[in-house]
C-alpha cells in the first residue's frame, strides 16, 4: 500500500492520506485530477470495483466531499478517493464511462445533494423523489423536522414536561431567580 | 431435458400425508417468547420520572406527564412516561436506558381497542391486561447504555497524610472531569434537592463542552463559594441522582470543584461580568453579621445588585465554621480565601475581630444601615453533662477546632476519647490523630457514639478514613461517667447502647447496663452538637422579635424577621451545612433588595 | 432507452428486424406506431420484489426497453440518522431490509466501533456471527420462496416461507423481535442466548435440511425450473466490474468475492467458509449457488453453536451512550448479505450525531443498471423470475 501511495503522490497532487484499517485507506486528490487517478487505479492497480460514489455536505466549509470507494479483489483493500468540490453550483465530471453504474450514483447525488454531473446519462431524472419541490434534501441546511411539521399533521393533545421545571413548579416555586448583575451605565 | 429432472418433483408426494405446520387454534394466544419486546409495563414504585426514556426515544413516542397519586418529592419528579403506540417501534431502547429498571416490557402483543386514543397510555397507571405479566423484555444487567461507574478520585494515601493537614482529595484533571461529566443524563432531578437549586445539569454540560467560563457563570448564579462547596458540600444532590438507582451517582461535588480549581481568581471579574458594578444602589447600605457561608453569600448577591455592603466578623478571618470548624485537610484555607477575596474585589468590606453585641451593638447597625443580615452560626458547644464533664481537660470539639485554625498551641494528650459519631466528631478525631502523630509519633484517639455503626450519622468515607489514620471508632456505647483520679482524668465509662430513638422517634436511648466498657483517656472531647449564641440581640429587640417555639428567630420565606430590617439565615435558621447557609444568604439578598426597593 | 442495452450477453443473436431502429446508440420507439405497448410491472404486482416498479415497453411478449422506478418507500434513514444520536440509529437501520435486517444492524454498530476504536468482546462477536448467519438463512428461505413463486410454484414458496417463520421463532427468543431484531448495539449485543436455544437451533437445522431436500427435488432439479431459468439473465465476468456486481450474482459469474472470506469480520476468520462459485452466470446458476450457500449457512450456524464460548462479556465497556461523541473520521464497514456486499460509510465530525451515514446495498446496481440491461430482450413472463434471481431489494436502493 505504501508503494501505491508513493506512486499516487508521483502522479497527482495528493492532498491527504489516511489509513483507517489495514484494509481501508483514504486519499484526497484535486478535482481536476480525479478522473485520471481513478482510471489509473482501475486499469493498472487492480481497483476494478466501484463500491459506491457518495457525497458529504461540508456546509461550514462551503464544500462537498465526494467519495469514490474502490476495491481491489486481489489485495482485498478498499481505497476511498476523496475530492472536495465547491458547494455553490456544485459540479463534477462524470465517471459513467469508467463504471457502467456510475451514472446511477450521479443521478442520486444530483437529486439529493444538488450536485451536477453534466455528461452523465439521465442525471436530471428524478430518482426517489418524484415531484420534489424543496431544496435537495440531503443538504445539511434542509431541516427535516421543520419540513415534517409543515407537511404533516401532529397528533393533537400531546404535551410533555421537563422534570426539572416541573419539580420547581411543585416544590420550590418561590425560590427567587438569579439576580441581575447591576452594572454601570446599564 | 433429462427424464430424472422431469420425475424428480414427484418424489415429494408424501408431503400430502404430513401434518401441516400452521397453528390450528385461532382462539388461544400464542404467547410471545420470554424475551419478547411486547407492550410496556412500568413499576411506579421504582420509576422516578427522570424522563430519560423520553429523551432516548428516537420516535418521539414518549411524553412525560403528571399522574394522579404520584407526588413530587426529592429524587422523584412524580411524572411518568406516556407512550404513543402510534409512534412506538418497540425497540426497547427506553427499557435499556431506564436507570431505575422500572420500565420493562411484557410478552403480550395483541391489543384491540375501539378508540385510537386508547393506544396512548401510561404503563403502570392505566389498567392493562399485561401489567402483571412476569415475562417479556427487560434490561440485561450485562449491558450499559448509561455509564454507572464513577471516575475514581485520587486521594493521598493514609501513610502520606496522617501526620499533616495536607488536602487529601486531589481533584479531577480535565480528562477525568470530562469523562465523569459525560455520565450525566441531564434529567435535572438533583436541582430540586440542592438547597441552592443550582443548575447542576447546566454546569456539567458546560464541563463536557469544555466551556469552563460558562460553567463558572452558572455556578455563581446561585452559589458564590464553589471552591468551598466543591470540597465539603454535603452533596444531597448526589442522593437524588438518577444513576444512583443502578450505580454510582455523578460526582457532582468534585465536578464543581474542578470548575473553580481551573479558573484563577484574577479572571473571575472578567468571566462573571462583575468588573463595573453600579456604585451604589439607591445609596443604600446593608450590614452583614458574620463572614460565614451565609453572610458571604448574602454579601455577594447584595454587592452584584449594587448595594454597599459591609461584613462584621468576630474572628480574625472569614469562612465561619468552614474555616474554624472544617479541618484543613478537607478544605484548605487558601480556597476559602479565593472565594472571599473575589468578594472583596467587588467592593465588599469585611471588618474582622469585631463582635456585634460587644464592639458594636445591633442597634447601631440598624441606625447606620438600611438593612441587616445576621448569619452568626452555631458556635457554642453542647455537653453530655455526665459526671466529670466539668473537668478542665474536657473540651468541646468546635472550640478545639477553632484553636487549631487560630494556630494556638493545643495540649494534646496521649490518650484521647471523643464522644460523638457525626461528621464533626470525625473531624476532631482525625485532627487530634494528626496532632498526636506529630507529637508522639503514634495515634491513640478513640471515638465513641450511641449509634450503631450502620446508622452512625457521619459519612461512611469519614469513618473509613479515620480508621485508615489509625483512630479507633467504637459505635453503640453510651457515656456514663468520666473517671477522675487525683484530679486527673483516667477514662470514660460506657454501657452498651441498644437503641437511640423510641417508637415515636424521640431521642430516648436505651442501654444494656450489664455490658460495660472503660476507655482509657487523659483528655476527653465532646462533640454532640452545637448551639447558637444570640447574645447580640438586645432586650429591646428581643421584646419585639418573634421567635419559634424551638427558640429560633422566626423568618418568612425571604428570611426576613418580623423586624422588617433584620434578615437572618444560615445555621441559626436552617441546616446546618454550608449549602443551606449559601442558599439562605442568596434568598435573603433578594429579599433585602425587594424590601429596600419597596420602602 | 438505455444505451447500455445490447443483446450481446443473451447468448444468441436476436432477430433485430422486429426491434426498434437504433439511432446514435438510442432506440427509436414510436409508441404511436402501435407496435409497442408500455406497461408497468409494479409497484403493486405479485411478480415484483418489494415496492418498486419496472416501466416496460414491450413488443408482443418481448421487452424492448426497461426502466426501474423506486421512491415508494424512501424513508430518508440516512438523513434521519444525521439528526439522531449514535445510539438512536440502530432501531432505524434494521428497517432498511425486512428479510435481512441484521446486516444493517451489524454495519452501523461496527462503523461506530471502528471510528471510536472500540473492541467488541469475544462472546459478543460470536453472538453477532450467529445472528448474521441466521439472518442469511432467513433471507435465503424467503428468496427461495420468491424464486419459486415467480415461476408459479406457490407451494414451494409456502414451504420455505413457513420454514423461515420457525427461524423467526428463534430470533424472537434470542432478540425479542421476529422481524426487526434490534439486537446489536454499539459495543456488543443486548442479550445472551436463552436456555435451551442451542438445542432448538440444532433441531431446526435438521428440519430445514429435510425441507431443502424436498426443495431440491421439486425445484433445483425440476426440468421446468431449468427450462425457465437456464439462459435467463446472464451476467458475464466482464459485467461484474463494469456494473459493480457483488454477492451470488457475481459469484455465479465466476468472481470469487465473498466478504466473509475476503475481508473477514466478526468471527468469520475462524470459521470454515467456502467460496462457492459458478461460471455459467445465468439465473439457474445463481439459484443453484444460493441453494448451496444456504446449505453452507446451515453448516456455519451449527459450527458457530458448537464453538461459541458459554461465558463472556456481551458488550465492551462503553461510555454513557446518551452523550456519546465519536472522534472525527470516516470509515467504511461491509458485510456479506445474501445479496452481496452490504456496507455502511460513516463520517463523524466529533459531535454526538453522525455527520453522514450511507448505506450501500447490493441491489442499488442490481435492480437498476443491471436489471434495466438484462430485462431487454426477454419475455415479460420471465421478468419476475429475473428480478428475483438478481435478488433485488428496493429498500436498499432508497434507504
Ligand atoms: C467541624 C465541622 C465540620 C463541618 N463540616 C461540614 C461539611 O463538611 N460540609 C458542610 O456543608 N458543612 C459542614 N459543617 C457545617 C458548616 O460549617 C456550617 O453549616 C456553616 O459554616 C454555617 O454557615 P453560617 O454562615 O450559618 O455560620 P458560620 O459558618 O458558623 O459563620 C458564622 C460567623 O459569624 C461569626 N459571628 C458569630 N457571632 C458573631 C457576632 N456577634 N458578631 C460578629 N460575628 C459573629 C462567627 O465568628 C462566624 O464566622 C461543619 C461544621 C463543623 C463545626
Ligand atoms: S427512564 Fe425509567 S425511571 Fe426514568 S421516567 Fe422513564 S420509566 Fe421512569
Ligand atoms: S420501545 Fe423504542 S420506540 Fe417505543 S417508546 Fe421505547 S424507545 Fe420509543
Amino acid at each position: 500500500m505504501e508503494q501505491l501511495i508513493k506512486k499516487i503522490k508521483g502522479m497527482v497532487h495528493l492532498r491527504a492520506y489516511g489509513k483507517q484499517r489495514d484494509d481501508l485507506h483514504f486519499v484526497t486528490v484535486d478535482k481536476a485530477q480525479l478522473e485520471m487517478i481513478l482510471a489509473h487505479l482501475k486499469n493498472y492497480e487492480g481497483f476494478t470495483h466501484l463500491a459506491f460514489l457518495q457525497a458529504v455536505d461540508l456546509l461550514e466549509e462551503g464544500k462537498f466531499r465526494l467519495i469514490y470507494m474502490l476495491y481491489n479483489y486481489s489485495t482485498n483493500v478498499n481505497l476511498g478517493v476523496n475530492v472536495l468540490i465547491d458547494r455553490d453550483n456544485a459540479e463534477m465530471n462524470s465517471i459513467h464511462k469508467l463504471w457502467a453504474h456510475g451514472w446511477q450514483y450521479q443521478r442520486e447525488l444530483h437529486e439529493l445533494f444538488g450536485i451536477d454531473f453534466p455528461d452523465s446519462p439521465r442525471v436530471h431524472e428524478s430518482f426517489v423523489l418524484e415531484g420534489w419541490e424543496e431544496m435537495p434534501p440531503m443538504r445539511r441546511d434542509f431541516d427535516t423536522l421543520e419540513y415534517s411539521n409543515r407537511t404533516f399533521y401532529q397528533r393533537p393533545g400531546r404535551s410533555t414536561n421537563d422534570p426539572a421545571e416541573y419539580m420547581k413548579e411543585k416544590i420550590y416555586k418561590n425560590y427567587p431567580a438569579a439576580p441581575v448583575i447591576r452594572r454601570d451605565n446599564e | 431435458m433429462k427424464l430424472k429432472d422431469v420425475l424428480s418433483p414427484l418424489r415429494v408426494w408424501e408431503r400430502a400425508a404430513q401434518k401441516p405446520w400452521t397453528i390450528k387454534d385461532p382462539i388461544n394466544d400464542r404467547p410471545g417468547a420470554d424475551n419478547y419486546r411486547g407492550f410496556h409495563k412500568n413499576d411506579f414504585s421504582k420509576c422516578i420520572g427522570c424522563g430519560t426514556c423520553e429523551e432516548i426515544c428516537q420516535n418521539d413516542a414518549i411524553d412525560i406527564v403528571p399522574v394522579e397519586g404520584q407526588e413530587t418529592v426529592d429524587g422523584d419528579s412524580g411524572l411518568r412516561p406516556m407512550i404513543d403506540y402510534g409512534r412506538c417501534c418497540w425497540c426497547a431502547l427506553c427499557v435499556d436506558v431506564c436507570p431505575t429498571g422500572s420500565l420493562t416490557m411484557s410478552n403480550d402483543y395483541t391489543w384491540i381497542a375501539d378508540d385510537p386514543e386508547d393506544y396512548r397510555f401510561v404503563p403502570g397507571a392505566d389498567k392493562t391486561k399485561w401489567q402483571d405479566s412476569t415475562v417479556g423484555y427487560t434490561r440485561s444487567p450485562d449491558i450499559q447504555i448509561l455509564d454507572y461507574n464513577r471516575v475514581d478520585m485520587l486521594e493521598i494515601k493514609p501513610e502520606d497524610r496522617d501526620k499533616s493537614f495536607i488536602e487529601i482529595v486531589k481533584g479531577y484533571n480535565k480528562e477525568q472531569a470530562i469523562k465523569e461529566a459525560e455520565r450525566c443524563i441531564q434529567c435535572g432531578l438533583c436541582t430540586a434537592t440542592c438547597p441552592a437549586h443550582m443548575d447542576i445539569p447546566g454546569y456539567i454540560a458546560a464541563i463536557r463542552d469544555d466551556d469552563l467560563d460558562q460553567a463558572l457563570r452558572i455556578l455563581y448564579e446561585t452559589n458564590p463559594m464553589p471552591e468551598i462547596c466543591g470540597r465539603i458540600c454535603t452533596h444531597k444532590c448526589e442522593t437524588a441522582c438518577a444513576l444512583h438507582n443502578n450505580g454510582d451517582p455523578l460526582a457532582i461535588r468534585w465536578l464543581k470543584r474542578y470548575i473553580a480549581d481551573q479558573i484563577p481568581a484574577d479572571k473571575y471579574q472578567e468571566i462573571l461580568g462583575t468588573a463595573h458594578l453600579v456604585d451604589e444602589q439607591l445609596n443604600r447600605k446593608v450590614a452583614v453579621i458574620g463572614a460565614g457561608p451565609a453572610g458571604v453569600s448574602a454579601a455577594y448577591y447584595l454587592a452584584i445588585m449594587g448595594y454597599k455592603t459591609k461584613i462584621y466578623e468576630a474572628l480574625p478571618a472569614s469562612g465561619g465554621m468552614a474555616r474554624y470548624g472544617i479541618p484543613e485537610y478537607r478544605l484548605p484555607y487558601d480556597q476559602i480565601d479565593k472565594d472571599v477575596e473575589y468578594l472583596k474585589t467587588l467592593g465588599v468590606e469585611i471588618q474582622y475581630n469585631t463582635r456585634i453585641g460587644e464592639d458594636i451593638t445591633l442597634e447601631e447597625l440598624h441606625r447606620e444601615y438600611d438593612a441587616v443580615f445576621a448569619g452568626t452560626g452555631l458556635h457554642l458547644g453542647r455537653s453530655t453533662r455526665v459526671p466529670g464533664s466539668d473537668h478542665s481537660r474536657v473540651y468541646f470539639a468546635t472550640d478545639m477546632l477553632r484553636e487549631v485554625t487560630l494556630g494556638n498551641e493545643i495540649d494534646v494528650a496521649e490518650n484521647i476519647v471523643v464522644i460523638g459519631g457525626g461528621n464533626v466528631a470525625m473531624d476532631i478525631t482525625r485532627t487530634l490523630a494528626r496532632l498526636q502523630n506529630q507529637k508522639y509519633g503514634k495515634v491513640q484517639v478513640l471515638a465513641t457514639c450511641l449509634e450503631a455503626e450502620e446508622v452512625m450519622p457521619a459519612d461512611l468515607e469519614e469513618i473509613v478514613e479515620a480508621r485508615e489514620e489509625n483512630a479507633v471508632i467504637e459505635p453503640a456505647w453510651g457515656p456514663k461517667e468520666i473517671e477522675i483520679k487525683n484530679g486527673k482524668i483516667t477514662g470514660l465509662h460506657v454501657s452498651k447502647c441498644l437503641s437511640v430513638f423510641d417508637e415515636d422517634g424521640r431521642f430516648n436511648p436505651r442501654f444494656d447496663e450489664e455490658q460495660k466498657k472503660f476507655f482509657k483517656a487523659d483528655m476527653i472531647v465532646e462533640s454532640i452538637g452545637q448551639g447558637m449564641d444570640l447574645s447580640y440581640l438586645t432586650e429591646e429587640i428581643k421584646a419585639e422579635l418573634k421567635m419559634t417555639p424551638r427558640g429560633r428567630i422566626e423568618v418568612n420565606d425571604k428570611f426576613q424577621s418580623n423586624l422588617k430590617w433584620l434578615f437572618v439565615g444560615g445555621d441559626i435558621i436552617e441546616g446546618p451545612d454550608v449549602i443551606h447557609g449559601i442558599a439562605n444568604g442568596y434568598v435573603a439578598a433578594r429579599g433585602i433588595d425587594s424590601y429596600l426597593n419597596s420602602k | 432507452m438505455s444505451n447500455l442495452s445490447s443483446s450481446k450477453y443473451r447468448g444468441y443473436e436476436a432477430d433485430r428486424s422486429k426491434y426498434p431502429e437504433m439511432k446514435n446508440g438510442k432506440a427509436v420507439i414510436d409508441l404511436d406506431s402501435h407496435k409497442y405497448t408500455k406497461i408497468w410491472q409494479g409497484p403493486q404486482h405479485p411478480g415484483v420484489t418489494g415496492n418498486m416498479s419496472v416501466e416496460l415497453i414491450v413488443n408482443g411478449d418481448e421487452i424492448v426497453w426497461a426502466k426501474t422506478h423506486v421512491g415508494y418507500l424512501h424513508r430518508a434513514f440516512e438523513k434521519l440518522m444525521e439528526r439522531r444520536k449514535y445510539i438512536q440509529c440502530f432501531p432505524l437501520v434494521c428497517r432498511i431490509c425486512v428479510p435481512e435486517p441484521d446486516t444493517n444492524e451489524y454495519c452501523v454498530s461496527a462503523a461506530m466501533e471502528d471510528l471510536a476504536g472500540i473492541t467488541v468482546p469475544e462472546k459478543a462477536q460470536w453472538l453477532r456471527t450467529l445472528n448474521l448467519e441466521m439472518s442469511r438463512i432467513g433471507s435465503y428461505l424467503m428468496w427461495l420462496g420468491g424464486q419459486a413463486g415467480s415461476l408459479g410454484m406457490g407451494a414451494i414458496a409456502q414451504w420455505t416461507v413457513g420454514m423461515r417463520d420457525f427461524w423467526l421463532d428463534l430470533f424472537e427468543e434470542m432478540t425479542g423481535g421476529r422481524v426487526y431484531h434490534m439486537y446489536m448495539i454499539p459495543g456488543g449485543v443486548r442479550k445472551d442466548l436463552p436456555d435451551g436455544f442451542k438445542e432448538r437451533a440444532r433441531d431446526l437445522i435438521i428440519r430445514t435440511r429435510r425441507l431443502l431436500s424436498d426443495v431440491e427435488n421439486t425445484f433445483i432439479s425440476n426440468a421446468l425450473v431449468k427450462s425457465r431459468l437456464q439462459g435467463l439473465g446472464i451476467i458475464t465476468p466482464e459485467m461484474v466490474d463494469e456494473f459493480g456486481i457483488v454477492g451470488p450474482n457475481a459469484r455465479a459469474a465466476g468472481r470469487g468475492y465473498d466478504i466473509r472470506i475476503n475481508n473477514p469480520y466478526v468471527k468469520y476468520d475462524e470459521l470454515d467458509v467456502k467460496m462457492i462459485t459458478s461460471t455459467v452466470g445465468d439465473a439457474y446458476a445463481r439459484a443453484q449457488l444460493r441453494y448451496n450457500d444456504l446449505h453452507q449457512s446451515l453448516d456455519l450456524v451449527s459450527e458457530i453453536l458448537d464453538r461459541m464460548p458459554e461465558e463472556g462479556a456481551i458488550q465492551a465497556e462503553m461510555p454513557n451512550l446518551v452523550n456519546w461523541k465519536i472522534p472525527p473520521g470516516q470509515t467504511y464497514v461491509k458485510a456479506e448479505s445474501t445479496r452481496g456486499e452490504h456496507g455502511f460509510y460513516m463520517v463523524s465530525d466529533g459531535s454526538e450525531k453522525p455527520r453522514r451515514v450511507f448505506a450501500r446495498g447490493a441491489s442499488y446496481t442490481h435492480a437498476i443498471s443491471v436489471l434495466e440491461k438484462l430485462a431487454v430482450n426477454i419475455s415479460i413472463s420471465d421478468l419476475a423470475g429475473l428480478m428475483v434471481s438478481l435478488h433485488t431489494c428496493p429498500p436498499e436502493i432508497e434507504r
